[in-house]
């Protein structure tokens, strides 16, 4: 598929030339067709609401995403889904698992979902999501919803990416919800204690509650809401907060502002990693002289400076 | 190469390692959950690969649309029962029919001889029956991998 193909499938909202695109953005190697990709459709960008839900391992967050995303695709609206999953660190594989907990309203509501693997990429979302999150808009999406994992800070990048935060937690967390609170409480706009049947609930919204009324007060006033997910219980006031607060931010143009600072130093970090690549590729050509180093015990620093000095391994 | 030995718990060493290879592992149609998708799909994350799983009985069409909007390399199909042909040539049909040349099929489980021709002539390879090594497996993915990737790029 060539790269104006692509472009114009996205525009018309075709799902191989979306999937296609995210593929692109994904690719490291692929930096370049990438901001061709994102140039293109820019002009297009900038009208859905996205949504970042986060929260800690098995709290409910698929089975959630799959019940919201089909109650707000109803009358009309186009609904994608993005879940990220953790890359083996050992193997660099992945169990992108977070699907088969949305599958059915998925197919049946026409709604596009897409897994992506973190790569290795800790401490937040990947460029790749940024892009993947303009070509969904682009591609006529009124909501865009992702799925983090989420216990700390390690997910904080949500926090620029998405117009609405929603922090899942749940009931039976125990001293760990302490250490999550930690990270997450200043990043959740809306607040969510999923498992509802479940024991302990109540005492989890009051625990959330009263973390929240210690935080400093802002102009939105962060709501705690209980789901029960298996039921589809509390969904009613869930979707309600997500619309009052996607108001609320028509009322802040600066928030554009500040995600196109973010969007632009990232940008500029994978153009100098790119041409670091190429470069580091090239001086690492010639194994022969990094062996001779190693035979003459020349430490890892020296031959560095001596491969950078001569412009090659070759020397 | 799945190159491993470059990845640090946190750090996004993979500067120098090919793209995951992404598959999606289905058991279409008939019978219900077991393991051996599930063993399956762990030797396949251990090779380094990205591994979706279908879920229970999806049926041809959701395979082939996950496939697509998750732009897979490689659809995995295993079925432990006579049904296959029907199911995996409905796949291969879909497919064509949206004009996918680029996603490779293969198969497994307990598929007669006789069948695997068939199945040959509709592009599906592999047809592993039970205890081939996972490497085989991997190996032959891995192949059809490469060759689904090389026309994604034209
Ligand atoms: N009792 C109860 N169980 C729930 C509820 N919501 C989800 N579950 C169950 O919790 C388990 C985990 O659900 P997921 O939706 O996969 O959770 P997740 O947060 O997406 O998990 P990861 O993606 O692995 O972090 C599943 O067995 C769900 O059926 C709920 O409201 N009540
Ligand atoms: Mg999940």
């Amino acid at each position: 598929m060539k790269i104006q193909d692509i472009i114009n499938g996205i525009l018309n909202g075709d799902r191989r030339s979306i999937a296609r695109a995210i593929s692109i953005v994904e690719d490291d190697e692929m930096v370049i067709e990438s901001s061709e990709v994102i140039k293109g459709i820019y002009n297009h960008t900038g009208r859905a609401h996205v949504i970042g839900i986060t929260g800690p391992p098995g709290i409910g967050k698929s089975t959630m995403i799959g019940r919201l995303a089909r109650i707000l695709s109803d009358g009309n609206k186009k609904v994608s889904v993005i879940a990220v999953d953790a890359s083996s660190p050992f193997s660099g594989g992945s169990l992108l698992g977070n699907r088969i907990r949305m599958q059915e309203s998925l197919t049946e509501n026409g709604i596009f979902m897409r897994s992506l693997a973190n790569r290795g990429m800790n401490g937040g979302l990947s460029r790749s999501t940024w892009d993947a999150v303009k070509i969904l808009d682009a591609a006529g999406n009124d909501y865009i919803i992702i799925e983090t994992v989420g216990a700390g800070q390690a997910d904080l990048d949500i926090v620029d990416l998405a117009d609405t935060v929603i922090v899942v937690l749940g009931p039976g967390l125990g001293d760990e919800i302490q250490a999550i609170k930690a990270g997450i409480m200043e990043i959740g706009d809306i607040f969510v204690v999923n498992k509802m049947d479940r024991d302990g609930s109540f005492l989890a919204m009051k625990d959330i509650q009263d973390s929240l009324a210690m935080t400093p007060q802002k102009e939105w006033k962060v709501p705690v809401i209980g789901l029960d997910s298996l039921k589809g219980k509390g969904y009613d006031e869930l979707v309600s907060e997500i619309m009052k607060h996607g108001e609320f931010n028509g009322s802040r143009p600066n928030i554009r502002l500040d995600r196109f600072m973010k969007e632009v130093e990232m940008a500029l970090q994978a153009e100098i990693r790119r041409q670091y690549l190429l470069e580091a590729r090239e001086l690492l050509k010639s194994k022969d002289a990094i062996a001779r180093f190693s035979g003459e015990k020349i430490d890892p620093y020296s031959a560095a400076m001596k491969i950078l000095r001569s412009g090659k391994a070759g020397l | 190469m799945s190159g491993g030995m470059y990845l640090v718990d946190g750090k996004n060493l993979s500067l120098f390692k090919d793209k995951p290879i992404k598959v999606l592992l289905a058991k279409p149609g008939i019978d219900g959950h077991d393991r051996g998708v599930l063993v399956l799909a762990k030797a396949f994350r251990d090779a380094g690969m990205e591994v979706l799983y279908a879920g229970l009985l999806p049926t041809p069409e959701e395979v082939v649309d996950t496939a697509i909007n998750e732009d897979v390399d490689v659809i995995a199909l295993s079925l432990l029962n006579g049904a296959h042909l029907t199911v995996f040539r409905k796949i291969s049909e879909l497919l064509k029919k949206r004009g996918i040349d680029d996603i490779a099929v293969v198969g497994g489980g307990t598929i007669p001889d006789g069948d695997k021709p068939k199945l040959e002539k509709l592009g599906i390879t592999g047809n592993y029956g039970p205890g081939t090594p996972l490497s085989t497996i991997v190996d032959h993915i891995t192949a059809r991998a490469s060759e689904a990737r090389s026309r994604k790029m034209q």
